[in-house]
């Protein structure tokens, strides 16, 4: 629920309190005029009646922070998590920033959690303290004697106690806001919420329909919108014919959008069969129109083998050229990965209601970024943010998909609300979200590794041709970043492994398509080839594939523990049959996981089935250990669908797939039996929502080589590409 | 003007008798937990009942219906209270939660069928629903739980 001012200003004596990512900034009773301005950017807010207000930074796409975030805060707050509600921040207030992204709110990347973790846990644990003192002065006793229960101070001398609403509501100057540093925070053994399976919030709208997404959102006088977009990307309509469309009943005119032509219409039914009635003719002149897939990879490959090609070094360390050449052998592969699409299930859709001057709206949209989203909103009506009022709505899936800078669903609802002056939402349907997506890039790899005579590793060297995801997708980001793309080559650094000498870098391509964050970004592949490689170097050395990593690990004992767990659990190393296990270990930033698959392949069809999937996973502590399940198991089942089906291609610019009959995704009948083990370790919180995505790839193949002697190299590993593996 | 049942009540539609039963359920009637995903009959994040039959709403012009008894996620019986809604919150099943209506509604629809399906069946059932956030196995384990707890 929207805590608007009037609620706030009705109530007596709420306590609110600003919070920035050090701590408290302001505290403020609601009595007196100063409260009101503070209201508009109180993190945490104590009623009387005792509710507690936190507020969710982020965005809301499925992983569950929309739950664990406040969760945190409530923790070192002491709170009564059933007193708890919880409100979605809908403005670019960087006061709630993600200090992993410099300020920016921004979800993605499984910084959530570890981003928020300091910043939330210090909240809380002030907001705890300065209540302590609120009792300690009432009742006249030393702060130190004071305890708390859930949402009460308590004095245990006297058996007196205070709920937190009722401490809020008294009357009397706010005390200074209390420094807290480390040893202020409960020890973990103390916590009443981390670390339970907390259920959450989201998961009853959820299981009865009620849950309302951005697509759903319906506002009196509302029209709709459905846009015929520019096949080719950086095309525009030369002609518009729209007689067509303009004659089906319930269509009242078209717009003309920068890339696209809006058709307007008192209903989705018209306006979708007055797009389909669209004869528009369009530029045939963008560049883009000689972008082809298969083109992108057999020249992203010779990127890759040029040396020549100077690569931006994302992690160099010793001297990989010098040990490799000093190695006894020399082993190298390439590995390619093909364009994949996110296929969230909610199509994209925004509603957008601009004001009669053109330059103020109210909007519902979800996306994973407030900043980038009211930025989109600013620059398409030309306006400031005091003049709009955004909705963030939860997403029906995005991994990925809504983080781009300038967001296009978004920016034709406001064109097309702005040209009509009604209220309009857009709906995009399956087709234009395949054709017109944003996609993980394709790539080409090249790993190249010594051996000594006694078989051990000398000399790494990951070289990713592929292009920059973050120029395309936000180029404001690239001019602070670049030549440096996390988001093309994350999982090449290896860092869990103890190499001596490693150059993972990063050839930058041309981009030939639309580009996005993908689930797991660029580990997804890099570590496909990392680890795929990683079984091809084990074997030229003679070695178990699970002795030859365990030899990597070296100081690293949490790796080391994982690759252990999971082939004890799997069962590794007994005999092979009608199936076979194959082993990786990868990560996302400080997460790790390790992954067991059990393959079988019908050598008829080419078809691969993955019967069994073992995993360990370490992604420091975990706030909600059944959520943090449900979420590595979620990356599993997307990394297998995205192994064993999942491309995109592209001919003359357009992309070639449609709708799920031809980009088809895992179903139920197709996923394994999941066995997932968390390591909880003393570290803080690492992220969950992707670390189970870039092991599966390579394991996969791994199990595919050890079933049938052969070596699957490119991604996904389609029924043709099995048939020529066999052949 | 199209006269249809919808959770048991009698509702009279302006518009074409093609218009896809989605459409008229979500945005003139305004039942939107059935959901839109792909429109051509592959993800089931639109499945309704229709006599009790599951059926793709995306691709059920509304004229063909006329008559029959629609049932979407809002008209399934004892609200929050049906097995299958429990057991989805037991079971901690939704991520980002929005192909879970038309789970539900196929798994009302096979339990309907048989109320104690062995988990091939279940997992047969299902595979006509897509959900990108990899749930399935959940789904699984909360169509057993709510079979044997009905």
């Amino acid at each position: 629920m929207a805590l608007t001012r009037r609620a706030f200003m009705a109530s007596s004596a709420a306590l609110t309190f600003a919070v920035g990512s050090g701590g408290i900034l302001q505290v403020a009773s609601a009595e007196g005029g100063e409260a009101q301005g503070l209201a508009a950017n109180a993190w945490v807010r104590i009623d009387p009646d005792d509710t507690i207000t936190i507020v969710f930074p982020s965005t809301e796409m499925g992983q569950g922070s929309s739950s664990a975030l406040p969760l945190i805060l409530a923790e070192e707050l002491d709170a009564d998590w059933d007193l708890v509600r919880i409100e979605q921040l809908s403005r670019d207030d960087r006061t709630f920033g993600n200090p992993i992204f410099g300020g920016v709110l921004y979800t993605a990347g499984s910084t959530g959690v570890y981003g928020y973790f300091d910043s939330l846990r210090t909240a809380g644990a002030q907001v705890r303290r300065l209540l302590m003192q609120r009792a300690a002065e009432k009742w006249s006793v030393p702060p130190d004697s004071l305890t708390t229960e859930p949402s009460h101070v308590v004095h245990a001398a006297s058996g007196r106690r205070l709920s937190y609403g009722a401490l809020a509501a008294l009357p009397g100057p706010l005390p200074a806001i209390p420094e807290v540093s480390e040893t202020d925070f409960k020890a973990r053994g103390d916590y009443r919420l981390i670390g339970q399976n907390v259920p959450r919030r989201d998961v009853p709208a959820k299981s009865s329909g009620r849950e309302s997404y951005a697509i759903d959102v319906r506002i009196p006088d509302m029209l709709y919108a459905a846009v015929l977009r520019s096949p080719v990307e950086g095309e525009t309509p030369l002609e518009i014919d729209d007689s067509a469309a303009l004659a089906v009943p319930g269509v009242l005119r078209t717009v003309e959008l920068p890339d696209g032509v809006a058709v307007i219409a008192e209903q989705l039914e018209a306006a979708l069969t007055g797009k389909d009635s669209l004869d528009v003719t369009w530029t045939e002149t963008a560049p883009a129109r000689a972008f082809d897939s298969a083109a992108d990879l057999a020249d992203y490959t010779a990127a890759a083998d040029d040396a020549a090609r100077a690569g931006v070094a994302w992690r160099s360390v010793g001297d990989a050229a010098a040990a490799i050449e000093a190695a006894d052998r020399v082993v190298s592969a390439d590995y390619l990965s093909d364009y994949a699409y996110h296929a969230q299930i909610e199509p994209m859709a925004a509603v957008a209601a601009v004001e009669a001057d053109g330059h103020g709206a109210e909007v519902w949209v979800g996306s994973q970024t407030q900043s980038w989203t009211m930025r989109t909103i600013t620059e398409v009506l030309q306006t400031t943010p005091d003049r709009v009022r955004l909705h963030m709505m939860t997403m029906g899936g995005s991994f990925g998909r809504r983080t781009a800078l300038t967001q296009e669903y978004l920016r034709d609802a406001l064109l097309a609300s702005k040209a009509v002056g009604r209220p309009v939402k857009v709906v995009w349907t399956r087709e234009d979200d395949v054709k017109h997506g944003a996609f993980r890039p394709a790539a080409a790899q090249k790993l190249r590794a010594g051996l000594t005579a006694e078989g051990r590793l000398s000399g790494w060297h990951h070289r990713i041709a592929t292009p920059s995801v973050i120029a395309y997708f936000n180029p404001l980001r690239w001019d602070q970043v670049a030549p440096t793309d996390i988001i093309s080559v994350r999982g090449s650094e290896s860092k869990f492994y103890a190499i001596d000498d490693l150059l993972a870098e990063h050839v930058i391509t041309e981009r030939r398509a639309r580009l996005a964050p993908w689930r797991g970004i660029g580990a997804s592949y890099t570590s496909f080839a990392a680890e795929a490689f990683m079984d091809e170097l084990a074997e030229a050395a003679g070695k178990d594939p699970l002795a030859f990593r365990l030899d990597l690990m070296n100081d690293n004992t949490r790796g080391r523990r994982l690759l252990e767990t999971v082939a004890e659990r799997a069962g590794w190393g007994g005999p092979t049959g009608e199936t076979a296990l194959g082993l990786s270990f990868a990560g996302y930033g400080d997460s790790m996981a390790a992954g067991i698959a059990e393959v079988a392949v019908d050598r008829d069809s080419g078809r691969i089935t993955v019967q069994r999937f073992w995993a360990a996973v370490d992604a420091g502590l975990i706030i909600s250990p059944d959520n943090a399940l449900a979420q590595v198991e979620g990356g599993i089942v997307f990394g297998l669908s995205s192994s064993l089906k999942e491309s995109i291609t592209t001919e003359g610019g357009e992309v070639v797939q449609n709708n799920f009959y031809d980009y088809e995704i895992l179903r139920a009948d197709e996923v394994p039996e999941i066995d997932i083990q968390l390591q909880v370790s003393d570290g803080p919180p690492t992220g969950i929502g992707e670390v189970g995505t870039p092991m599966v790839a390579a394991a996969v193949a791994n199990a595919f080589h050890a079933l049938t002697g052969k070596r699957l190299r490119h991604l996904p590993f389609t029924p043709d590409r099995v048939m020529a593996a066999l052949a | 003007m199209t006269d249809l049942v919808v959770n048991g009540e009698s509702v009279t539609v302006d518009a074409a008798p093609d218009t896809a039963l989605l459409w008229v359920l979500r945005e003139h009637l305004g039942l939107t937990g059935t959901k839109f995903g792909c429109g051509a009959g592959m993800c089931g994040a639109c499945t309704v009942h229709v006599d009790g039959q599951p059926a793709f709403a995306c691709l059920t012009p509304i004229d063909s219906v006329a008559g029959s008894a629609v049932t979407t996620i809002e008209g399934l019986p004892g609200a929050d209270d049906h097995p299958l809604k429990r057991a989805w919150v037991a079971e901690q099943v939704p991520q980002c939660g929005y192909c879970q209506s038309g789970q539900i509604m196929r798994a009302a629809a096979l339990l309907e069928e048989n109320p104690n399906p062995p988990r091939q069946e279940i997992v047969a059932a299902m595979s006509g629903n897509l959900c990108r956030c990899g749930t399935y196995n959940r789904i699984v384990k909360a169509v057993q739980r709510a079979a044997t707890e009905a």
